[in-house]
């Protein structure tokens, strides 16, 4: 393994999140126990079997942009507008002065998804060439009539590299610049990718975050079609459950978690505001959902950051509320922590904003980096009764004090792609 | 010292051919993949032809491969070449090495959506007297049509995952997309991961294919593709002064990456080194290149640093050329930047003009022709190069291949909005 003299070190924080627009407001809603999850009002779900979401009521990208900047939102689909909001909101908060940062020393890592296309834009085209029979395109109508009907640029708004270029345009990062899009993970393996582009001394200067909504009928669909989605329509805030033997499935939620990541050095020339140090990283691939793979992702990221399991405070949990993954996740941290005395607890940010897909590890990193400013964990929502397959202390009901300085991030998807963070309280 | 990365096996899947040895072959005689296209009625677009890959048919290739019965193209593609690429590293089923350290870093694209269904409810949805969407009946048209494994085969991590799972490999598992970089980025990230010490073995390259109505008529909204439809095979021509667009192509390509030591302890034929990585972004704009190539130069300058090398030790640029007006010019540009008058000297060839444009997997795939024009000293040629660019005025190769010992080759991959990619590739000198 080599060794680096640099460290990297989180000095902003950008949250747009179901429960508030920037991290003082996610934080306070934290603290009250606030859950973000509600009706769908975007669009008539009606005819969907859930119709509930973590969905940000009031959000307007305008309100994040430059006037001149504002005519680049016409080619942006609004996962694209939750990330640059979010990058914005991570520079406000970490003092940024982007007239003094390096631009070739300035990077962009986000974790993105799939992006779905916004049906009125296809309207026109649709209905010069699928008129004639069901289930089909008159596909001469639709090459000759239909293209022309659609927007030029209609292909840029859903690219899911977009996420990152247009936020390197904006503030003229020319640094490495990369999106990684596998699905719940995606976040935070960019934001261990650009640990390690700044400890190589690559870079000196990030933002990495991760965002993601699909909160519209053509990604509601395709989530309802796979079928892990919790049916509470009756009672949305209480239907994302982690760890909780009643819960049913996921609940799906919007918004964007932006770090304004740097070097140590960096940080304290330009007199930054430090939250924590990442000081560990790991990957791994669990095959049939074990938790055997979860486990050595985590056992990497402790090893890097030299430190035992039971220096740490809490796991910040992925936490998906669906029955089969909330049981894996337990036993790949039962694997790892099961022996330590006392147990070290999970926090599940999921319980509050629902799963914010590859703009979740970071939202959810987001709330533990507070914690760990401002000394104190928020509890987990709806866990009431206890799992047996879930062999984990759930930190829920009221705030609890931190107690040791390191925090564990945990994620991973429902194929298997794992990967965990440590991250050090800053003194 | 950091720990060395090199190659021990290829795969690929491409209109050339079906492995790597058929597409290079194809390559050095400067053979064209470019025809109608086949795949769907594409005869009143705008284009009419691309580069496709073959009668291909995954079950030849592995003929286990029910995970991939829902599976996008593109990840059938991945899998055929990951075989390959596996089978030629002797890693496909090797107890000695362990599976925990050996991971899979891809840079492979989408799967293709339901157009049909979703254009068609997308009709139905629309209510005339009211100019507006109704959303619900959209959702119920859509829930009772959509195929829900072939709708979650879509999601940008199945390509991976499913490599890692089917082929045993349990290391850090990775997708970037950062469009037509994207597969090399993943080759550097994951040269980085193994320097690190995070695995010792990475499986990487790229899967895509865009030939589909709404891929063609995306790039066609962006007047990005050539509409040379009376001459599809004189259409890829990069440099050449009437180029008018790029030309889709379809494949994967996989390499597998090893840690330099790993690779001698279990005797493994070493093709050659990875030495060189940069990356950069133009922050320019979303719809063009920066017209100075500020992004191409401050990649290639950083891959350059990254190996070490004097700019006279590189013999050869695998350029990535996409035969587009603005491409071409600012590349050479770049290059000319960077090497100065020895660029003159290098001899810089694409061979998009042959396989088309593979997007995602197009990175890798140039990749795998640089490690083969070290192995075999013999460079593919620029087909269809036949009027000079003022612009364009480097050796390109045209038309034939030339031999020539090389001991270390430059591939760039620039991505539309601005990731530039720049990797070196050397023979191994032990």
């Amino acid at each position: 393994m080599s060794a680096s003299p640099r460290r990297a070190v989180i000095t902003g924080i950008g949250i747009i999140s179901p429960i508030g627009l920037d991290a003082a407001s996610y934080w306070r809603s934290l603290l009250e126990g606030r859950s973000g999850i509600r009706p769908i009002q975007a669009f008539d779900a009606s005819g969907l079997p859930v119709r509930i979401a973590g969905e940000i009521p009031h959000f307007n990208a305008k309100d994040y942009l430059e006037k001149e900047q504002r005519k680049s939102l016409r080619v942006m689909a609004r996962t694209i507008q939750l990330a640059v909001a979010g990058a914005q909101r991570a520079l406000d908060d970490g003092k940024v002065d982007k007239s003094k940062l390096d631009p070739t020393r300035f990077g962009v890592e986000f974790g993105a998804g799939l992006i779905a296309t916004e049906l009125n834009d296809l309207i026109e085209a649709a209905c010069v060439s699928a008129n004639c029979q069901p289930g089909r395109v008159d596909l001469e109508k639709w090459g000759e009539q239909g293209i022309p009907l659609i927007q030029p640029l209609w292909m840029l708004k859903y690219l899911p590299n977009m996420l990152a270029c247009h936020i390197s345009i904006l503030h003229d990062a020319r640094g490495p610049n990369n999106s990684i899009t596998e699905s719940d993970v995606a976040s935070l393996l960019a934001l261990g990718e650009a640990y390690r582009i700044l400890l190589r001394d690559q870079a000196d200067f990030f933002l990495v975050g991760g965002a993601e909504s699909k909160i519209n009928p053509l990604s509601m669909v395709r989530q309802c079609l796979f079928e892990c989605l919790s049916r509470r329509n009756d009672e949305p805030t209480r239907a994302c459950r982690p760890f909780d033997r009643g819960r049913d499935g996921l609940v799906l939620g919007e918004g964007a978690g932006v770090f304004v990541v740097e070097d140590l050095e960096h940080a304290r020339r330009r007199g930054a505001h430090i939250y924590a140090e990442i000081v560990g990283f790991g990957a791994a691939f669990d095959p049939g959902m074990r938790g055997d793979g979860l486990a050595r992702a985590i056992r990497a990221a402790l090893t890097e950051a030299g430190i035992e399991p039971h220096e740490v405070d809490h796991i910040n949990a992925l936490g998906l509320s669906t029955p089969e993954s909330d049981a894996w996740e337990a036993r790949g941290l039962h694997e790892i922590f099961g022996d330590c005395s006392p147990p070290v607890p999970v926090f599940a940010a999921k319980s509050y904003i629902g799963n914010l897909g590859a703009g979740g590890s970071t939202t959810e990193l987001a709330a533990s980096v507070l914690a760990m400013s401002k000394g104190l964990v928020p509890p987990t929502l709806n866990y009431e009764q206890a799992d047996p397959d879930c062999p984990v202390v759930v930190l829920s009901q009221q705030p609890r004090p931190m107690t040791r300085p390191y925090v564990v991030k945990v994620s991973f998807t429902q194929m298997g792609q794992c990967a965990a963070m440590v991250v050090r309280q800053w003194n | 010292m950091r720990r060395r990365v090199v190659i021990t096996g290829m795969g690929a899947i491409t209109p050339l051919g079906h492995n790597v040895r058929e597409t290079i072959e194809a390559q050095l005689q400067g053979q064209n993949g470019v025809g109608p296209i086949e795949s769907f009625d594409a005869s009143r677009f705008p284009t009419k032809f691309a580069a496709q890959v073959k009668d291909f048919d995954l079950a030849r290739f592995i003929p286990n491969c029910q995970r991939w019965a829902h599976s996008g193209i593109n990840s059938q593609f991945a899998a055929a070449a990951a075989q390959e690429a596996l089978q030629h590293a002797g890693l496909l089923h090797d107890d000695r090495v362990d599976r925990n350290r050996f991971g899979v870093y891809l840079g492979s694209g989408e799967g293709i959506q339901d157009f049909h269904n979703l254009l068609s409810w997308i009709y139905q949805a629309y209510r005339r007297e009211t100019r507006q969407l109704d959303t619900a009946v959209f959702e119920r048209g859509a829930l009772s049509v959509f195929h829900p494994e072939r709708e979650s085969e879509q999601e940008l991590h199945t390509t991976p995952a499913h490599l890692a799972a089917h082929f045993d490999l349990r290391g850090p598992n990775y997708n970037c997309l950062t469009a037509c970089a994207a597969s090399s980025q993943a080759v550097g990230e994951a040269t980085e991961l193994i320097r690190h010490g995070d695995a010792d073995l990475m499986l990487v390259g790229g899967a895509h294919s865009m030939i589909h109505p709404f891929g063609v008529t995306g790039f066609n909204l962006l007047t990005a593709l050539s509409t040379r439809n009376d001459a599809p095979e004189k259409a890829s021509r990069p440099f050449d002064l009437h180029r008018d667009g790029f030309v889709l192509g379809e494949g994967a390509a996989m390499l597998v990456l090893e840690e330099l030591e790993h690779a001698k302890r279990r005797g493994a034929d070493i093709l050659a080194e990875v030495t060189g990585y940069g990356s950069t972004a133009d922050a320019f704009r979303v719809t063009d290149s920066h017209p100075d190539g500020r992004g191409a130069i401050a990649c290639m300058e950083a891959a350059l640093k990254d190996s070490r090398l004097n700019l006279s030790d590189i013999g050869y640029i695998n350029a990535h050329g996409t035969s587009t007006k603005v491409n071409d010019s600012v590349e050479t540009l770049a290059i000319k930047k960077v090497f100065g008058d020895l660029a003159y000297r290098i001899p810089v060839s694409s061979t998009k003009s042959m396989m088309g444009h593979l997007i995602a997997a197009a990175g890798a795939m140039e990749l795998i022709t640089c490690v083969e024009v070290l192995r075999r000293g013999v460079m593919p040629p620029t087909i269809n190069y036949e009027t000079p660019d003022p612009e364009c005025d480097l050796d390109y190769i045209p038309r034939t291949a030339r031999e020539k010992r090389v001991q270390h080759a430059l591939s760039n991959s620039f991505g539309f909005g601005g990731q530039n990619i720049a990797l070196i590739v050397s023979r191994f000198a032990g």
